[in-house]
């Protein structure tokens, strides 16, 4: 193993180390950036996290595993996480690799950053050795993987449904500039280090390649150093146009996301839509449009535009029309961050976004008189049942609830029968934070007055809202689903097998929202048979009814609620059993079939 | 031989059609679905605004049906468009080549449990419009207390209402209401009876003295407000919660009854037909006419004609003179030379 060239240097590393070089001081920058956006105790609290060895620990991993091997996307989708993870992974190996070589063989260029990626062109007979031939063997190995990641990556392209995937994003001009470079980079290296081998040595890949340009441009031509030259430079270029749009477009998740999973890891949150950690789950976006088949507003081609991936897009932009558009359209069901390879929290985001709108008038609440709605549930027995206002608006629900109650011989006192409060969680929708407040303050002042032990939720909304927002200690927030598989499991309860076969419709709130799954199917496959959706659980599509989106009018909703309920009658079902009231109304409304609450359910076939 | 004329439904709108024709020396053949004629009027009490019981006109209809053929219990399997005419083929096996069809499918009652906020078919002491015109009418109700204090009535039930799924107004509910709640307080004077509404639409003659006498003379209230919930107290009575718009304040009123003002959907019968033939209809679901104007009785199909309330919600009167000029309409078309 020689050196080849003496200086060590050519010009056309150029490209490359301006590129790097830009690159890195981007980064850099935008870092400090986000992290003086970052309220105090969230910075605090995250460069703590840093020096903790556990969370640095977990750090490494998550970063391993999903910036490089991309493992939930395996799981996912496993030709999709091969085409990601060859990529991502067999790049991070090439340079780990062409260092390992420098460090080997000429550690005296260790310090040059240009080194390790042209290693090929300024040496020599590299492959003489037993270590040279197994490095270069590595090396064309993984060549090899990436180049068949971007053969997969081109062919997505053309025929995404190939993958799975009905639609993608539509690329940016960036984007564009972006994918193409990057698509070029790998077969430009192999033919870069094709013309090299013949000097510098190969492996099973660049070697045999040699070969062929041997016989296609002539021996004599192949040895004049210069005509490898436009290679090398046109690699440099390919180098140096991705890491110069990387910063203006998708690829910035690349490493945005190295800095997001720890600044998660150490439990920041969404506090201001542009700002801190929003920005970094914004740039953390890579734009692949999963969040696009998975939104429910997408059917039939609707509201295409409004999906989380398009809501970073805008936000990158800084398109304040199309971000409150966007921000007030959704439902929030959740689905979109429950695809997302990234994480990416597009309902957080959108409220974090609706907070900072003004309003001219705001409800107060100074009126309600807790001291007497207190007084109403005084001495209560251990159960406090809330129905809240959704359960109010469907009789049938509280009813068997109670039914059910009574035939369980449990002691409870129904706290919203003839008159409540709101449990908060519509104006924390709506990013009205302050209002919420007030309504958890007064609702906790009434609740542990009660002496209850237990409150009972009819409604996945305010079930997700008593479990989150409230400091209720020593009371046990449940949802009536959770409450009678239990009274089940006990024996206080007996439920006898019906004749009809139900499909479980998860609702967003109770499924993702509180992970609710297992205890509803246990109640109805007890009480009647089951059969599961399309897609369910974590992949439940929204009834479209949500109160999450603040501008979708009553008809554009319909579409979405078809959608679902053809999804849920994929299994033939006699009938759909759900545990929230708002599913409930919103699904009878087009249902062909029964619809019918888990509550009903439960008190059609149960004896005390 | 006279010209046949299929006439599809067989309520007042198809009798008067029918009897029309056949006074203009037609040969109309009724087709009616159920086991008798009348169609919803038949099972009603009285009829505003002179409170004329619905039986003598149902009767009085009938009285003119001699010499048309009337096929009871029988649908219609399908139509077939011919170059001149129509080829309809009934359940019976029957099957009728005319040169006109009239279309008199008339409506269906929104189904009041769709809004289930308001209680009926879980709570007791709800009901609808028309469950009270049959108790009305001497079929006995156990949902109606002896003796009630408060009985409610809830306008614009599936009518105005773009989640029930149809915001056309169905016209007669308003005057609906006001007839019924006098009827209720003669029946029961102590009792106090209230109306939430929306707004009144009392377009029709002597309407707008029915609804000052109500409340001059009958004493009934009216509430601007919807109602947002029903709730049933521990003692098996009704707690309503609406809001009164003009004083802006939340009401809750405990009730003994409460009477669900159903509006007026098409009748689903009639898409499924009139698509056969290819006429549309429109989004509200009620059949599209040639013109909302000048041609109300009149398809865009030739040789199709519309009576009643299959093309939106009608009022008795107006129900009748739209199926007379639907006969006028039909003798034209196939006395015209072609």
């Amino acid at each position: 193993m020689r050196e080849r060239i003496a200086s060590g240097f050519d010009p056309f590393v150029l490209p490359f180390l301006v590129g790097m070089a830009f690159v890195l001081l981007y980064c850099f920058f935008g870092a400090l950036r986000v992290l003086w956006q970052l309220p105090r105790e969230d910075r605090r609290r995250f460069l703590l996290s840093l020096f903790i060895p556990a969370t640095a620990w977990k750090n490494v991993k998550d970063i391993f595993l999903n910036c490089l091997l991309h493992v939930k996307l395996w799981k996912r989708n496993p030709v999709l996480g091969y085409m990601h993870s060859s990529i991502a992974f067999g790049w991070f190996m090439l340079i780990v690799l062409g260092h390992l070589e420098v460090y080997l063989f000429v550690p005296s260029r260790l310090h040059l950053f240009y080194y390790p990626i042209f290693f090929n062109y300024f040496v020599a007979g590299a492959d003489m050795s037993l270590q040279g031939a197994f490095l270069f063997f590595l090396m064309d190995l993984f060549l090899l993987v990436v180049l068949s990641g971007i053969t997969l990556a081109i062919i997505k392209r053309i025929r995404s449904d190939i993958f799975g995937m009905r639609r993608t994003t539509r690329a940016s001009l960036v984007d564009t500039v972006g994918m193409y470079a990057l698509w070029s980079i790998f077969p430009l290296r192999l033919l870069a280090e094709g013309f090299t081998a013949g000097i510098s040595g190969g492996s099973f890949l660049i070697k045999p390649l040699n070969w062929l340009l041997e016989v296609v441009f002539g021996t004599e031509f192949l040895q004049n150093g210069a005509n490898m030259l436009p290679t090398w430079w046109a690699y440099s270029i390919a180098l140096f146009v991705f890491m110069v749009v990387l910063p203006f477009s998708r690829y910035m998740h690349i490493p945005a996301e190295m800095m997001l999973i720890p600044m998660r890891n150490a439990g920041l949150r969404i506090r201001h839509p542009r700002r801190g950690f929003a920005l970094m789950e914004v740039y953390s976006c890579p734009g692949c449009g999963v969040c696009i088949d998975a939104c429910p507003m997408s059917v039939k081609k609707g509201n295409l535009k409004d999906c989380t991936v398009y809501l970073n897009r805008q936000i990158r932009r800084g398109n304040e029309k199309r971000i409150e558009e966007i921000s007030d359209k959704c439902l929030l069901c959740g689905k979109c961050t429950e695809v997302c390879q990234v994480g990416v929290e597009g309902p957080a985001l959108r409220i974090a976004q609706r907070s900072r709108k003004e309003y001219g008038l705001s409800p107060d609440y100074a009126a309600v008189d807790v001291g007497r709605l207190s007084a109403a549930v005084a001495d209560s027995p251990e159960v406090l049942y809330f129905a809240g206002c959704m359960t109010q608006l469907t009789p049938s629900i509280s009813r068997s609830v109670c039914s059910v109650l009574d035939k369980a011989g449990v002691k409870y006192r129904w706290m919203d029968r003839t008159e409540g409060l709101c449990c908060g969680r519509p104006m924390l929708q709506a990013g009205r934070f302050a209002q919420a407040k007030e309504m958890v303050r007064r609702n906790t002042a009434i609740i542990k007055s009660s002496g209850a032990k237990v409150l009972l939720l009819s409604c996945p909304i305010c079930y997700k809202m008593f479990k989150e927002h409230y400091k209720l200690e020593g009371i046990e927030v449940v949802h009536h689903s959770v409450y009678f598989d239990r009274l089940r499991t006990t024996g206080k309860i007996t439920l006898t097998k019906g004749d009809l076969c139900y499909a479980y419709h998860d609702p967003c709130e109770l499924g993702r929202g509180c992970k609710v799954y297992d205890e509803p199917r246990n109640l109805v496959g007890t009480a009647a048979y089951i059969v599961e959706a399309g897609v369910s659980r974590e992949a439940s599509i929204c009834c479209g009814g949500s109160l999450g989106s603040i501008s979708l009018s009553f008809e554009a909703r319909e579409a979405m609620t078809r959608n679902a309920l053809d999804n849920l009658c994929k299994g033939h079902p006699d009938a759909i059993a759900t545990a929230c009231p708002l599913c409930l109304s919103t699904f009878s409304r087009y249902s062909e079939i029964p619809v019918r609450d888990i509550a009903e359910v439960v008190d059609a076939s149960c004896q005390g | 031989m006279k010209e046949s004329v299929v006439i599809i439904g067989g309520g007042i709108a198809g009798m008067e059609t029918a009897a029309s024709l056949l006074e203009l020396g037609y040969s109309p053949i009724l087709v009616e679905q159920s086991d008798h004629l009348g169609g919803h009027v038949a099972s009603w009490y009285r009829l505003f605004p002179d409170m004329t019981p619905a039986s003598e006109v149902v009767a009085s209809l009938k009285s003119r049906l001699d010499g048309v053929t009337v096929f009871l219990e029988t649908g219609i399997q399908f139509i077939n468009r011919l170059r001149d005419g129509y080829n309809v083929m009934l359940s019976n096996g029957v099957s009728i080549v005319a040169k006109a069809v009239v279309m008199a499918t008339g409506f269906k009652l929104f189904e009041a449990a769709k809004k289930e906020e308001y209680g009926y078919g879980i709570y007791d002491r709800v009901i609808t419009n028309r469950d009270l015109e049959k108790w009305f009418s001497g079929i006995p109700d156990e949902r109606i207390p002896s003796a009630p204090w408060n009985i409610g009535f809830v306008h614009c039930v599936g009518s105005r209402d773009v989640k029930a799924g149809n915001t056309q107004c169905s016209k007669v509910c308003c005057m609906t209401a006001i007839k019924q709640a006098i009827e209720m307080k003669e029946k029961f004077p102590d009792a106090e009876v209230y109306c939430f509404y929306m707004d009144l639409r009392l377009f029709g003659k002597k309407y707008e003295d029915f609804y000052i006498s109500a409340q001059k003379d009958y004493g009934i209230h009216f509430l601007r407000g919807r109602v947002s919930e029903v709730s049933e107290t521990i003692d098996g009575r009704l707690l309503v919660k609406a809001e009164d718009t003009l004083s802006g304040r939340p009401v809750k009123i405990n009730m003994d009854l409460l009477v669900l003002m159903s509006g007026m959907l098409c009748n689903p019968a009639a898409a499924s037909i009139a698509s056969m033939v290819k006429a549309g209809a429109d989004d509200s679901g009620f059949l599209r006419s040639r013109d909302n104007v000048t041609g109300v009785v009149e398809s865009e199909r030739k040789g199709l004609f519309f009576a009643g309330a299959c093309t939106g919600a009608k009022t008795v009167p107006e129900t009748i003179a739209e199926a007379r000029s639907a006969a006028l309409s039909v003798h034209n078309y196939l006395r015209r030379p072609r």
